[in-house]
């Protein structure tokens, strides 16, 4: 339906970058280089316009039907569920969502939280669904950075954060107390695009999930 | 208000050209126009509604403590209508509507909680005939309203149900199958059905089902892969659609899509979309429901569909070579004792079907220049007494003429 046949994806600035670049130019999508994308931020190279976002913008261009296709971590998309179709698992970028207490605090298991638990996260939507899910009452502080500041000088109980090898929590003095879920880049796709432009989205959908299940 | 906002001519008129085209295409095929209230009271929608759709709704007690609530879709109310008012009503009777509908999530990127709807019900005809005139009507609505480019996907929720049935899983899988469906979350399927010990055709089809689209072909090479008679009768009768629409003139634009994820509690058969050119989603919906009038008391199958008329509004005016605006055709200023004969101009070009605009003063011809431009008219007439007027049309030099040579000029569209 569309009149160009050229198929858009947009992919995250930040951690996800190199490892997105690198499953493009695995599957034989795209070959390109963090700083030529850097400094165009727009590429079109073999049939494909790459669109380089900041990381919670890209379910925004993949919804609207800027991007066909999206590739942006699990945990953007608890936070901004949208009506785009969650296509594949693309295995890199693994993190986890955790709820982390001062390591001098009491807290452990639910049965040790204060009856309303005071957290300070940048996933207010997943912190507060989680809660709900456990019967918890929550206070949600929404931070933009540093949340691991937070607990430290008083603020909140504990946080919500996003941790990959746990170090910065450690390095903050603080401990996993739950898990509320584990993160790994995915593949997104709008509703439109797939139906409106089936064979030229679906053949780079294929050559992805190829290159996915070929590492395994 | 968030969500809510103002339409100014260059979009107000386009929305109400399209919803007037889209009504007349609907009239045309013998759907009678119905209007329900904007208010329905809770004990109606909460028959009709799901829970995140009821969720979803603007509620409010009335006077007399009533729970009622804003409407956020227009089908519910005509089932009320059509099991109420209308039951002594010979089926099937063919329905129209048009009007807002409100939901109190603004949806994350649109910023909408104030959308429009024009729809189509087609209430006790059951088959595959009733089926093709709906979704061929959807098509000729989208053709009428003036989208050049679409296509209409068609589906069928037997086809997933009978899936369903016949896949061995344990409940809460299936719940859990469900809910990734409905969020179109392939990944989280995936895993469900690969940590399940028990592989069956079914298993494969659940993985494979979202990606049959396309042609004839997809319904045999579904048809190998099913082993249920629920799907097997919704592949048939998808099969019978297919045709039905070819003779009505649409297999150019028809595509099936056995993947097709909708409601599936509401609907009970055959379901489509619409999506037009460069929209990242669909502009028309649509499907059989025929569970939804027994809640009301009076069973019967029924069908429709409605059309988002704010995204075929914003369609139209974002395409290449968005519609015209009517344009005004005459701005009559007058001076002196010219009031008069810029009345009767002004009521003869009326008559002749232009847009004219009588100033409410005197003005000299400086001024009425000035005026004429800030209207924005093709023409200037300039009355100043009875004999004769002042004719200025766009980019053209003034001329003196008497007012019905300049109204038969302009009526013959001469210059």
């Amino acid at each position: 339906m569309k009149t160009h046949q050229r198929v858009s994806i947009a992919i995250p600035t930040g951690a996800l970058l190199s490892g997105a670049l690198k499953v493009l130019a695995r599957a034989g999508v795209a070959r390109l280089n963090a700083g030529e994308l850097g400094r165009q931020l727009l590429v079109d190279r073999s049939g494909l316009r790459v669109i380089l976002v900041r990381p919670a913008d890209v379910p925004a261009y993949v919804d609207h039907g800027a991007a066909d296709l999206g590739i942006v971590g699990k945990d953007i998309l608890w936070e901004t569920p949208g009506s785009h179709y969650e296509l594949v698992d693309l295995r890199f970028g693994g993190c986890r969502l955790v709820l982390a207490v001062p390591d001098a605090s009491r807290l452990d298991g639910p049965e040790t939280w204060p009856p309303l638990f005071r957290v300070a996260t940048k996933y207010p939507h997943t912190a507060a669904m989680w809660f709900e899910a456990q019967g918890h009452a929550a206070e949600l502080v929404r931070l933009h950075g540093s949340v691991e500041l937070a607990p430290q000088v008083g603020l909140v109980d504990g946080i919500v954060d996003l941790t990959a090898t746990g170090r910065t929590l450690s390095e903050n003095g603080l401990r996993i107390a739950a898990v509320l879920g584990e993160s790994t880049a995915r593949l997104i796709a709008n509703q439109a695009s797939l139906k409106t432009r089936t064979d030229a989205v679906q053949s780079v959908v294929s050559r992805l999930r190829e290159a996915v299940n070929d590492a395994r | 208000m968030p969500g809510f906002r103002d339409l100014l001519p260059a979009e107000a008129e386009v929305l109400r050209e399209a919803q007037e085209s889209l009504l007349a295409e609907m009239r045309r095929w013998g759907y009678r126009h119905v209007i329900t209230p904007l208010v329905e009271g809770m004990d109606v929608l909460q028959l009709g509604l799901g829970g995140e759709q009821r969720r979803r709704l603007f509620k409010f007690a009335d006077g007399r403590g009533e729970v009622v609530a804003l409407v956020g879709e227009r089908t519910v109310p005509v089932a009320r209508l059509v099991a109420g008012k209308l039951r002594a009503a010979p089926l099937p009777l063919r329905l129209c509507y048009s009007g807002p509908v409100l939901s109190t999530d603004a949806g994350r990127f649109q910023q909408r909680r104030e959308t429009y709807q024009v729809g189509a019900e087609l209430i006790g005809a059951p088959g595959p005939v009733a089926d093709a005139e709906v979704i061929a009507l959807a098509a000729r609505c989208l053709e009428a309203a003036g989208i050049r480019r679409y296509q209409v996907d068609v589906g069928h929720a037997e086809f997933f149900h009978g899936i369903m049935d016949a896949v061995k899983l344990p409940a809460e899988v299936k719940a859990a199958v469900r809910a990734a469906l409905a969020a179109r979350d392939f990944v989280a399927l995936e895993a469900l059905l690969e940590r399940t010990p028990l592989r069956s055709a079914e298993h494969e089809l659940l993985l494979r089902f979202p990606a049959l689209r396309g042609g004839p072909e997809i319904l045999e090479a579904a048809g190998g892969l099913v082993r249920n008679r629920r799907s097997e009768l919704a592949l048939a009768e998808l099969g019978q659609v297919r045709e039905l629409l070819v003779t009505h003139g649409l297999g150019g634009v028809v595509n099936l899509d056995l993947g097709a994820l909708r409601d599936f509690d509401y609907y009970t058969g055959v379901i489509f979309e619409g999506y037009g050119p460069e929209l990242g989603r669909p502009v028309a919906q649509g499907g059989r429901y025929d569970g939804l009038l027994a809640r009301f008391g009076r069973p019967a199958p029924a069908t429709g569909f409605m059309v988002q008329l704010d995204l075929v509004a914003e369609m139209l005016t974002h395409a290449s070579r968005p519609p015209a605006l009517p344009r005004l055709d005459a701005a009559i200023a007058w001076s002196g004792d010219g009031l008069g004969t810029a009345l009767r101009l002004g009521a003869t070009l009326r008559l002749f079907g232009m847009r004219a605009v009588v100033d409410t003063e005197s003005r000299g011809s400086g001024e009425a220049r000035a005026w004429w431009h800030a209207v924005g008219a093709v023409n200037l007439i300039h009355c100043r007494g009875e004999s004769t007027v002042s004719w200025t049309p766009r980019g053209s030099r003034m001329r003196r003429l008497p007012p019905e040579q300049v109204a038969g000029r302009l009526a013959a569209g001469l210059s």
